[in-house]
C-alpha cells in the first residue's frame, strides 16, 4: 500500500500553549484513520493543520507534513491543494454552508476546472445523485434540506474533484443516529469508488472502530496510542484507552453503574511537564511527572506509555 | 411577491390615519395654539380673536377638526399655514426638494464612503490603517453635529473655496441651466459634507463589525477549504451575508430623509424643511406641522417596505416566509 499522507513530529502552538506535541501518523490509500479523543485534545486541530488554515494564532512550529510527495508545512500554494487533492466536511453542515446561496451554486463553485457552465452543472447534478439526493436539489438552499442532507451536499462538495483526501470533523455528530449510519455507509462506499482516503474525527470509539481501519487515540495534544481498528479496541495498551474503552454503555449491564475516567482533562495552558495523563493514571510513577513518554512499538502498535519498555523500575 | 407587495401597501392606510390622528391629537390638547400669542397683544380685542378661531375652524372639537383635516388630504389638500396665509402645499414645495436634495446626496455619499471603509477596516483588521480609521470614526461618532458642523463652516469662512448659506449666488437669474444646477450643487456642498462627517463613523463602524463577523462564520471557513480565490471569499461569501442587516439600516435611513437634517440645515442656513417645521412647531401652526409629520410618516412606511423587499431579494430565507 501507497503512503498518501505522513505527519512527522508536528508541533502547534504559539509561544504560550502547545495545542499538538509531536503529532506522527500515516494514512495509506483507501485507508480509514480515525482521530479519537475527548473534546479540546486537538482532533479538529490535527485536521485544520493537515489542511492549513489554522487560527491566525496558531501556527505549525516545527514537523513535517508529506502529502502525495509534496511537503505541505512550507509548501505556500496551498490553494491549488484545498479542494483540489483534500476535501473537508463538517460538524454542522448547517452552518457551514453559506445560507445565501443555492446548493447548485457553492457546489459549483468548487470546481477546479475550466468548464463551461452547462458542464459544470451536469457534474454538480451527478455527484449530487451519488450522494443520494435528487436532482432538485442544485436549486434548493441549505436552509431548505434536512441535516442529513445538508451533509450530503457537503461531501459533493468536497468530492467534486476527486480529491485524494477527505478530512471529516465528526460529520456524524450533529445528525439523529439513523441518519447517521446513512452518512457512514455512504463515506464507507466512497473509500472504494472514489479510491479516497479518510481521516475521520470523532468521539466515539466505537464508531471510530466500525468506521476505519486504523484508530489514532489523542490526549491533550499527543497521539497515545494509534494501531489497527481491532485491537486498539479489543485489547487496549494505554491506560486512557482502556478507561476510554471501559466507559462504553455496551461494556455494563442494565441498572450498572457506569465508571467513568476520575479526574478532569487538563488545560492547555497549564499541562503537566511530564505525561498529560499522568494526574488520572492508576498506574503512575515517578518518571511520568517528569517526562513526556516516547513512541515504543508493541503489538502491531505505537503507544506513548512508560508502563512499556524498561521504564517502570526507575 | 406582487401580492405581498400590495397587501403591505392596503396596510399603508390605516397606519397613516392611525399616526396621523394620534399625532393631530397630541398638538391640539397640548395647552395654547396659534391665537395664543395674540391674546398677548392689547391691540387685538378677544373678539377679533375668537372671530378668527372661528375662521380658521379652531372652535370645533378636536375629533371633528381632524376629520375637517382628514377629508381635504384625500383630495390632496394640506390646508392653509396659519402664520404665512398660503397654502402649506405651496410653502413646502420648494422647502421639501431642497431637503431632500441635501439628503439625498449626503445619504449617497456616506454610503459610497462607508460601505468601502467598513470592508477594508474588516479584511485589514488590527493593523495600522485599520486602527487609524477606527480612531476617526469614534472621534466622528463622538462629536454631535453641530459641532461638525461649526468646525465645517469655520474652515469654509476662512479659506472661501465654497459658498454658504442659501441655495443660489447673485447670478443665479442670469445662468445657463447647467450653471444653474452647478451652482446648486456647490451650495450643497457644505451641509452635504457636514452630514456625511457625522454619519459616516457608526456607518463605517456597523459594516466593518457586518463584515467581520461574516468573516469568522463557518461558512467562511468551508470557502476557504474548498480553495476558492479569496476575493471571492470576500465579495461573494462574505459580502452578501454582511449587507443583509446594513438593507434594515438603509430603510430607516430613508425615513429620516426629513428629519435628519433639521438641526444642520439651521445652522448652515439652508432653506430646507428643518426650519420651517420648526418655526412652525413653535408658533403652533397646525396644519404646517401636520404635513411634515404625513409626508414623514410616509416616508418612513415606504423605507420599511423598501427595505423589506431588498432584503428579500437578498436573502433566500426571508423570501419563502
Amino acid at each position: 500500500m501507497k503512503k498518501l499522507l505522513n505527519v512527522r513530529n508536528v508541533v502547534v502552538g504559539n509561544e504560550e500553549i502547545k495545542i499538538l506535541r509531536e503529532i506522527s501518523f500515516e494514512v495509506n490509500e483507501k485507508e480509514i484513520v480515525s482521530i479519537v479523543g475527548e473534546s479540546g485534545c486537538g482532533k479538529s486541530m490535527t485536521l485544520k493543520t493537515i489542511i492549513k488554515l489554522l487560527p491566525k494564532n496558531l501556527e505549525i512550529l516545527s514537523g513535517e507534513i508529506y502529502f502525495d510527495g509534496i511537503e505541505i508545512v512550507k509548501y505556500d500554494a496551498m490553494e491549488k491543494i484545498r479542494g483540489k487533492e483534500i476535501g473537508m466536511i463538517f460538524q454542522e453542515p448547517s452552518s457551514y454552508l453559506n445560507p445565501l446561496f443555492t446548493i447548485g451554486n457553492q457546489v459549483e463553485e468548487a470546481i477546479k476546472e475550466k468548464i463551461e457552465k452547462k458542464e459544470k452543472k451536469e457534474r454538480v447534478i451527478k455527484i449530487l445523485k451519488e450522494m443520494g439526493l435528487s436532482s432538485n436539489v442544485y436549486y434548493q438552499y441549505p436552509h431548505q434540506l434536512s441535516g442529513g442532507m445538508q451533509q450530503r451536499a457537503m461531501i459533493a462538495m468536497s468530492l467534486i474533484n476527486n480529491p485524494k483526501l477527505l478530512l471529516a470533523d465528526e460529520p456524524t455528530t450533529a445528525l439523529d443516529l439513523t441518519t447517521a449510519f446513512g452518512i457512514i455507509d455512504l463515506l464507507k462506499n466512497l473509500v472504494t469508488k472514489y479510491n479516497l482516503s479518510i481521516i475521520f474525527v470523532t468521539h466515539d470509539i466505537s464508531l471510530a472502530k466500525y468506521i476505519s481501519d486504523k484508530i489514532l487515540v489523542m490526549y491533550a495534544g499527543i497521539i497515545v496510542e494509534k494501531g489497527p481498528s481491532n485491537l486498539v479496541y479489543t485489547n487496549p495498551l494505554h491506560p486512557y484507552t482502556q478507561k476510554l474503552i471501559n466507559c462504553l454503555p455496551e461494556k455494563y449491564k442494565k441498572g450498572e453503574r457506569i465508571k467513568t475516567i476520575e479526574g478532569q482533562v487538563p488545560s492547555l495552558k497549564d499541562l503537566p511537564e511530564g505525561c498529560p495523563f499522568s494526574p488520572r493514571c492508576e498506574y503512575k510513577k515517578k518518571i511520568c511527572e517528569n517526562y513526556i513518554p516516547g513512541e515504543i512499538k508493541i503489538e502491531e502498535r505505537n503507544v506513548r506509555c512508560f508502563k512499556y519498555g524498561n521504564f517502570m523500575e526507575s | 411577491m406582487r401580492r405581498y407587495i400590495l397587501n403591505r401597501l392596503f396596510q399603508f392606510i390605516p397606519l397613516l390615519i392611525g399616526m396621523t390622528f394620534i399625532s393631530f391629537l397630541i398638538i391640539q390638547i397640548s395647552p395654547g395654539d396659534y391665537f395664543t400669542q395674540l391674546k398677548m397683544n392689547p391691540e387685538i380685542s378677544p373678539e377679533t380673536i375668537e372671530n378668527m378661531r372661528k375662521l380658521f375652524g379652531l372652535d370645533r372639537p378636536v375629533i371633528i377638526q381632524y376629520f375637517y383635516w382628514l377629508k381635504n388630504i384625500f383630495t390632496f389638500n394640506l390646508g392653509e399655514s396659519f402664520s404665512y396665509h398660503v397654502p402649506v402645499s405651496f410653502l413646502i414645495k420648494v422647502r421639501l426638494k431642497n431637503t431632500i436634495a441635501l439628503s439625498i446626496f449626503s445619504i449617497l455619499l456616506t454610503w459610497i464612503i462607508s460601505i468601502p471603509l467598513g470592508i477594508y477596516g474588516a479584511i485589514k483588521d488590527k493593523s495600522f490603517n485599520e486602527r487609524v480609521l477606527s480612531f476617526f470614526a469614534y472621534i466622528g461618532i463622538s462629536l454631535p453635529s453641530f459641532f461638525i458642523a461649526m468646525l465645517v463652516i469655520f474652515f469654509i469662512s476662512k479659506t472661501a473655496i465654497l459658498p454658504l448659506g442659501g441655495t443660489t449666488s447673485i447670478f443665479y437669474e442670469n445662468a445657463s441651466g447647467f450653471e444653474k444646477f452647478i451652482d446648486y450643487l456647490k451650495h450643497l456642498l457644505v451641509p452635504g459634507i457636514i452630514l456625511t462627517l457625522s454619519g459616516i463613523g457608526s456607518l463605517y463602524r456597523l459594516m466593518k463589525n457586518n463584515f467581520l463577523e461574516a468573516l469568522n462564520s463557518p461558512y467562511i471557513f468551508t470557502a476557504c477549504a474548498k480553495g476558492i480565490p479569496t476575493y471571492k471569499i470576500y465579495f461573494k461569501h462574505a459580502l452578501r451575508n454582511a449587507i443583509n442587516p446594513m438593507i434594515t439600516i438603509f430603510g430607516y435611513e430613508l425615513s429620516g430623509i426629513l428629519s435628519g437634517a433639521g438641526l444642520v440645515e439651521i445652522i448652515t442656513g439652508w432653506p430646507g424643511m428643518g426650519r420651517l417645521v420648526l418655526e412652525g412647531v413653535l408658533s403652533f401652526d397646525l396644519y404646517l406641522v401636520m404635513a411634515s409629520l404625513l409626508i414623514g410618516g410616509i416616508l418612513l412606511i415606504f423605507g420599511n417596505l423598501l427595505a423589506d423587499i431588498l432584503l428579500a431579494l437578498v436573502d433566500p430565507r426571508v423570501r419563502l416566509r
